[in-house]
């Protein structure tokens, strides 16, 4: 593997992985310490992070969920999650102080899981451990492996651990990927032991080594354009995690490589790194990383390196003509809190829009580097990790911006001063991203917003009336705080 | 690893000494928690400080009511946001203190209040003691959140509210006061409260009365004492207010539902105020006006099909008795179930609702979003499901939607008979104009199915799976499901349909969808 040449940045290997993540640790530690500053961040913005579990493992066919917690956290989590379409009936246990002192959490869990095991057509259970039964000492030993022939996982989120729902994500899917795609061990000739990969002994495995998986919750759109490039290299998609299918899971340590093109699979990254699975950052997002992403590719999976050179080139050159044709103009704040912000940014950027702030909940890691790097060499004065509304709106303040991709108070506050604002989770999530395609609809979907402005301005007026004095223009940038 | 056959054995419904795990589905009431913030978030002069992790702030303040009750946020409310070291090691008093220290700040002229949550009391978080040392000291309010559903929960919030705010500083009631009522209730989270609340005060001032105070949802936390100079309380929901309007004292009616509980409500309030005439006269002319169209109605065509549509409610124990008094003693259509909630004895829970739905469906289901994901689940498409609690997204901040009062007959009514229509309009099978121009027997390969024979038993068995389905729904659905038998019967060269064909045929048909 360390023979491979690909672009900077882009193939994290193992051997990375340790040293970074080792030099990383205190300044980790100092992003995730509580305190409250004198300026006030007091909340933080986020779903509730257990929802980025629960959405994840409600969209698998076959799994059925238990979800071990008090009533207040059961009613606003399953509202959530069959807001985004979970339509999945779920079990619970009751669980109140009667419970709490009778001390019969496993029991409780248990009896949860066998209700929900009685769906036909279940193959999976997933109980979902929340904050109260976090704390009343539910684990892992306490529950079956199976239930009358049903698999089990315990899937712990408490969300006073996990400060935000994209990273919940990771640890579904790293739940899954523990049971479903294990790393296991050879010992080689000379004694040494090391992780046991596929290597392609036979027709199946042979052209899945020539296939990649995406890591990353993406529009279903993405998927089908990825694929088609990867497919005129002789590779291919054979899947994208979270994935509505459960064998995609038992997959992910037979292909060539993972691309986590999200920033926050950490935990599964490692689980897939231990089983000996290339691991590529980064993703196609504008001209210049989807060059980049598509050479990574092409470098891990061992595909024709001229030809790779050749489509990745073509990929960048249809961006640019789609860019120079529909170029942005204009100021725009990235604060949503889905964890795959500063990816938008760097399209944004590409296409000509002037983004000086971007915020997020999850929190700052190696895989967030690269792209900071890049952001900042191209005029973002700040990268908020794990924010606060109040830094947001302090950053409306300072930059005034034309457009604002914000967090639902965010983008309100944003509205209320007349400013266009979308509430990020809702508006950019539910659309392709992706190399040249997905570049042209987001391109679009940003221009439009911009050239609404005037009925932004329109409505906060009727409603509250002419501004005291309104300044003329967008205001110079102010220096950071 | 656990022996797989043991575990019948670790149920906890086998261990004696425990008592019997009580299972959920899909839960229909939240917590005291979420009651508490609900109620004391609509006092605009109220900041709360939640004892909570992230998660239980963002979904009582953001992600459920963006969806409920339609705002953007809850802004009057922080967290004091949690994290393991407060939950292993440190407590939460520190991060209480920094949010109350940064709030009074920032909101000189709030009043603060110190709410607890689930995982608060688990912890057993009590910070009343050190709060109340504070200068000035603020309140702090154990909501409960273990024990109680949101129902107890709003009631405790409102005389909490009372008790601590209102009772010491509230006025006698003045001879200027006779006319003044009193709406006690809603809150954030009350499913379709601002028309039914629009319609209540039409009602009032009808009846002669004069509202004095809408609380919480009009009021402040400053107007709390001007409880005391309502002449008449009406409590808006059966599911909680209650309480308050005994400790007020006065006398206290329930907001109505229905044909004649909407008529007693305005002529006891005509009593109660000593406006008996006004009262009678506004329900004369009501009857010429807002209620005209139930008459017209009823003396119409539409009227002949009420008794022969079933419908079932599982809702607040307001709707849901309203809705069984005007659908089905009212109006007489059939009753398939109704569940209130809170839950009573004998009621089903979401547990038996699911089961029932399964196997039997009504034409019409006012219901929340659990029950529509079992309609989902059961492919009850010729189901009319119309949403009438939460939760569920739903957008209800028209005021013209009300349950309540005569305008909530009519609307309701409305409501039903335009869905009638839509089922009487798709009521024959649609011929298919894109598949004009193909050969007639590959566009209906049911042009092949008068050479099957039908066995009685087959027939029969089809019958069977007939009366699941809604009486008014069953001439199209008996077609629909007669072609898919005959459709697989013909794919697979059968001559006679059996009952063994017919279930194929429905069994491969279904796993289609």
């Amino acid at each position: 593997m360390a023979s491979l040449t690909v672009p900077e940045g882009n193939l994290i290997t193992p051997e990375i992985i340790e040293t970074r993540s080792k030099s990383s640790v205190s300044d980790l530690q100092s992003q995730t310490g509580h305190s409250v500053s004198p300026d006030h961040n007091l909340t933080p913005q986020t779903m509730c992070p257990a929802f980025g579990s629960l959405r994840v493992l409600t969209r698998i066919d076959g799994v059925q969920t238990a979800m071990v917690t008090d009533t207040g956290c059961l009613y606003g989590l399953t509202f959530v999650t069959h807001f985004y379409a979970a339509r999945k009936s779920i079990a619970a246990p009751a669980f109140g102080t009667k419970e709490l002192v009778a001390g019969n959490v496993a029991e409780a869990a248990i009896a949860a899981c066998i209700e929900a095991s009685k769906m036909p057509g279940t193959k999976l259970v997933a109980a979902i451990s929340l904050c109260v039964a976090e704390t009343a000492g539910l684990t892992e030993e306490m529950l079956p492996r199976q239930i009358n022939g049903v698999d089990v996982i315990l899937v712990r989120v408490p969300a006073y651990a996990i400060h935000s729902h994209p990273e919940a994500k990771d640890v579904a899917i790293n739940a899954l990927l523990k049971r479903y795609a294990p790393a296991q061990t050879e010992t080689t000739e000379d004694g040494v032991e090391r992780p046991l990969t596929y290597d392609g002994s036979n027709e199946e495995e042979e052209a899945l080594r020539r296939k990649v998986i995406m890591l990353g919750e993406v529009f279903p759109a993405d998927p089908i354009s990825v694929d088609a490039v990867l497919k005129r290299l002789g590779g291919g998609l054979a899947a994208t995690l979270p994935s509505r299918n459960l064998d995609d899971y038992k997959l992910a340590r037979r292909v060539g490589a993972i691309a986590a093109v999200h920033p926050f699979y950490g935990g599964s990254v490692a689980t897939l790194r231990a089983a000996g699975v290339p691991i590529i950052s980064g993703a196609p997002v504008g001209p210049e990383a989807t060059y980049n992403w598509i050479k990574a590719v092409a470098a891990a999976l061992k595909l024709d390196g001229e030809l790779a050179e050749q489509v990745a080139a073509e990929e960048r050159d249809k961006c640019k003509a789609i860019i120079s044709q529909f170029p942005l103009r204009g100021r725009v704040m990235v604060c949503g809190y889905e964890g795959n912000e500063l990816l938008y940014a760097r399209l944004l950027v590409e296409a000509g829009a002037e983004v000086p702030y971007i915020s997020t909940s999850i929190q700052k890691s190696l895989y967030t580097a690269a792209d900071e790097a890049w952001l900042k060499a191209r005029g973002t004065r700040e990268i908020v990790y794990q924010k606060t509304l109040e830094q947001d709106v302090r950053a409306l303040d300072r930059y005034q911006p034309d457009l604002v991709l914000g967090t639902t108070p965010l983008s309100a506050e944003a509205k209320q001063r007349g400013i266009p604002g979308m509430y990020y989770t809702n508006m950019l999530s539910v659309r392709p991203l992706f190399l040249s395609a997905g570049l042209a609809g987001t391109i679009q979907l940003i221009r439009d917003a911009l050239e609404r402005a005037p009925r932004y301005a329109w409505m906060r007026e009727f409603f509250e009336g002419p501004r005291p004095t309104a300044p003329a223009g967008p205001a110079p940038i102010n220096t950071m705080d | 690893m656990t022996d797989l056959n043991d575990l019948p054995n670790r149920a906890p419904a086998a261990d004696q000494s425990r008592a019997p795990i009580e299972l959920i589905r899909d839960l229909e009431s939240t917590s005291g928690y979420w009651a508490a913030v609900w109620t004391m978030c609509t006092l605009p002069d109220v900041h709360l400080i939640c004892d909570a992790p992230i998660g239980c702030f963002n979904l009582v303040a953001t992600a459920v009511p963006d969806y409920t009750d339609a705002i953007p946020h809850i802004h009057n409310i922080t967290p004091s946001v949690m994290r393991e070291q407060e939950v292993t090691l440190l407590g939460t008093a520190g991060a209480v203190r920094r949010a109350v220290e940064a709030l009074r700040s920032l909101h000189p002229d709030k009043t603060l209040i110190v709410v607890s949550t689930a995982e608060s009391e688990m912890i057993s978080s009590d910070h009343s003691d050190w709060l109340s040392k504070l200068d000035p000291p603020v309140p702090f309010f154990w909501s409960q959140s273990l024990e109680g559903d949101e129902w107890e929960g709003r009631d405790r919030a409102l005389l909490w509210l009372w008790n601590r705010f209102g009772r010491e500083r509230a006025a006698p009631l003045s001879a200027n006061d006779a006319q003044m009522v009193n709406i006690i209730g809603p809150t954030y989270g009350c499913f379709n409260s601002p028309a039914d609340l629009h319609e209540i005060k039409r009602l009032i001032e009808g009846a002669g009365g004069k509202v004095n105070l809408v609380y919480p949802f009009e009021a402040t936390l400053e107007d709390t004492p001007r409880l005391s100079r309502g002449a008449v309380n009406v409590v808006m929901y059966r599911e909680f207010g209650e309480a308050l309007a005994k400790e007020l004292g006065r006398p206290y009616l329930f907001a109505p539902m229905g044909i004649r509980e909407t008529t007693e409500f305005i002529q006891q309030l005509g009593d109660l105020l000593g406006t008996r005439a006004q009262a009678d006269a506004f329900i004369a002319r009501e009857k010429q006006t807002t209620l005209a169209p139930l008459w017209d109605l009823w003396r119409g065509p539409q009227g002949d099909w009420f008794a022969t549509t079933e419908f079932a409610v599982v809702a607040g124990r307001s709707y849901t008795e309203g809705l069984v008094r005007l659908l089905a003693d009212e109006l007489g259509m059939k009753l398939h179930f109704a569940s209130g909630r809170p839950r009573r004895p004998g009621e089903m829970d979401n547990i038996q609702i699911r089961e029932t739905l399964h196997k039997k469906q009504p034409a019409f289901l006012f219901g929340s979003l659990n029950e529509k994901i079992y309609l989902t689940e059961a492919q009850a498409k010729a189901t009319h499901f119309i949403p009438a609690a939460f939760p569920g997204a739903v957008v209800r901040r028209a005021l013209g939607t009300p349950f309540m009062g005569y305008s909530g007959v009519v609307y309701i009514v409305q409501e039903m008979v335009n869905r009638y229509y839509d089922l009487v309009f798709n009521f024959l099978p649609f011929d298919n104009v894109a598949a004009a121009g193909q050969p007639k027997e590959a566009a209906n390969p049911l042009t092949a199915a008068s050479r099957l024979v039908w066995s009685e038993a087959a027939r029969a068995q089809l019958d069977r799976h007939l009366e699941g389905i809604p009486w008014i729904s069953r001439i199209s659905a008996s077609r629909e499901l007669r072609a898919q038998v005959e459709v697989y019967a013909i794919k697979h060269n059968l001559r006679e349909v059996t009952p063994d064909t017919v279930e194929q045929a429905l069994a491969a048909t279904a796993a289609q969808r």
